[in-house]
């Protein structure tokens, strides 16, 4: 049951992601507490959301580019996590989610190459206003159908790969965790990249730097 | 019929495809004007759902500008080759706007500062709902402001479009954005458990991290994420073997 609530959750998150709203309830952060709440450990869900968001924080879902997909990855890091308790189960699962997030994106490509098939059979009939809104709604349900099975199929390689390797996790759970932290690090330099660099806004930056450093020792 | 749209409009990218992109929702979103408009004339109500199916692209937010203001030019009785021409230049401002602006600006700066709250202690929950919330408030009012601004002016949505300055609002809100990425950076570096606690080494490696990407930028993601799966993937196996 908890395995068809997720995989109902990733379509859902899946369809977030561009077909439906675009509301952004599929960025890993939410995506991540959602999974951890229906799963019954929502702290957790949290946890490897926000890891998860610092990965993907430079990865957005413009016009035809192939992305990670954010939600595909959180839901199936959170599933695959929570049976296990032992140390190295959050940063094996962030792996896992950020190997499955890859999966998701390719689905996309293809589900967008079926749906250019759809239109264009929609266009050979002949266009009505039937035919516009029946064609929205099998792309929808497909997309939905689409982002479910990922899902659910990230779920079951995910547990069985877990299974296999969590017990023997040689890491400290705080130690496994903060080296995540690092390639996350990669992701907030690309941010920076992406706004001029360091050079063009030192001040701004480094006044950051310090704020941050001084409120995470003292608040 | 306003209210319509708005709603039709977050389904502009519901038959998203690599031929015609947004052009089939924008046709569904426009349909509630074309009926009005071809009530009497079905053959010309086809004529124009295919033709505005037909290719178009641009940010998924911001095609509520041209969605509204072709919808006043479709009230008005412009002609079919006057409002596909207007299509055509509308579609690559609207996309590189909206991409600046949101995707480049707007989504980072808001998931910053909710992952901001979570490092400084504030329950999950809080910082999502943070995020959803004034994410969406900026979004739906994006929208909204977009369609009702392109319902007003018509032809003429280009001008004002440029006088709404939406390009120095992103740069406004990137010198917010390059402040809240100094302060994430601190605290994942300054936090009791962050990253400072694990030595200098883990620091360090951090450190050239983010630097490996303030260099490389986008092509140094895939390699770090492959990386990083591949290290963790050898430290089970070696968990196993020993």
């Amino acid at each position: 049951m908890e395995l068809v609530r997720l995989s109902m959750l990733g379509g859902l998150l899946g369809l977030d992601g561009t077909a439906v709203g675009q509301f952004m309830i599929s960025r890993p952060l939410v995506a991540g507490w959602l999974a951890g709440w229906l799963a019954g450990v929502p702290e957790l869900g949290a946890t490897i959301g926000a890891i998860l968001e610092l990965y993907l924080l430079v990865s957005f879902p413009t016009g035809g580019a192939r992305f990670p997909e954010g939600s595909t990855a959180a839901v199936v890091a959170v599933a695959v996590a929570t049976p296990f308790g032992g140390p190295g189960a959050v940063a094996l699962a962030v792996a896992m989610g950020l190997v499955w997030g890859q999966v998701g994106g390719w689905s996309v490509t293809v589900q967008r190459r079926v749906n250019g098939r759809l239109v264009q059979r929609l266009l050979e009939m002949g266009s009505s206003s039937g035919g516009l809104i029946r064609l929205h709604l099998v792309t929808i349900l497909i997309d939905f159908l689409r982002g479910a099975v990922i899902t659910s199929v990230g779920i079951g390689v995910g547990r069985f790969a877990l299974g296999l390797v969590e017990a023997g996790w040689p890491l400290s759970k705080e130690f496994s965790v903060g080296a995540l932290y690092i390639g996350a690090a990669v992701s907030l330099g690309i941010l920076l990249h992406d706004l001029g660099g360091v050079r063009r806004r030192r001040v701004l930056f480094a006044a950051g730097l310090a704020l941050g450093i001084v409120g995470a020792r003292f608040l | 019929m306003r209210a319509g749209m708005l709603f039709r409009s977050l389904l502009i990218q519901g038959a998203w495809n690599y031929g015609t992109m947004l052009g089939p929702g924008f046709a569904l979103t426009l349909l509630p004007v074309l009926r009005r408009v071809h009530a009497e004339d079905p053959a010309a109500l086809a004529s124009s759902i295919e033709r505005h199916a037909e290719h178009f692209n641009a940010h998924p937010y911001l095609a509520s500008v041209a969605l509204g203001a072709v919808a006043r030019m479709e009230s008005d009785g412009a002609d079919n080759e006057t409002v596909r021409r207007f299509k055509t230049a509308l579609r690559g401002p609207l996309g590189g706007l909206g991409d600046t602006l949101v995707w480049a600006t707007w989504l980072p700066l808001v998931a910053v500062g909710a992952l901001v709250l979570y490092w400084f202690g504030v329950p999950g929950w809080v910082a999502t709902l943070t995020f959803v919330v004034v994410y969406n408030v900026g979004h739906l009012g994006l929208r909204a402001w977009g369609l009702r601004l392109g319902l007003e002016a018509g032809r003429d949505v280009g001008t004002r479009l440029t006088e709404a300055d939406l390009g120095g609002w992103a740069r406004r809100l990137q010198h917010l954005l390059v402040l809240g990425l100094g302060v994430l950076s601190g605290t994942i570096l300054g936090a009791p458990d962050g990253l400072g606690s694990f030595g200098p080494v883990v620091a360090g490696l951090a450190v050239v991290g983010f630097v490996a990407g303030l260099v490389g930028g986008h092509r140094a993601w895939r390699p770090a994420a492959a990386v990083m799966v591949v290290v963790i993937a050898l430290i089970g196996a070696w968990g196993i073997l020993s």
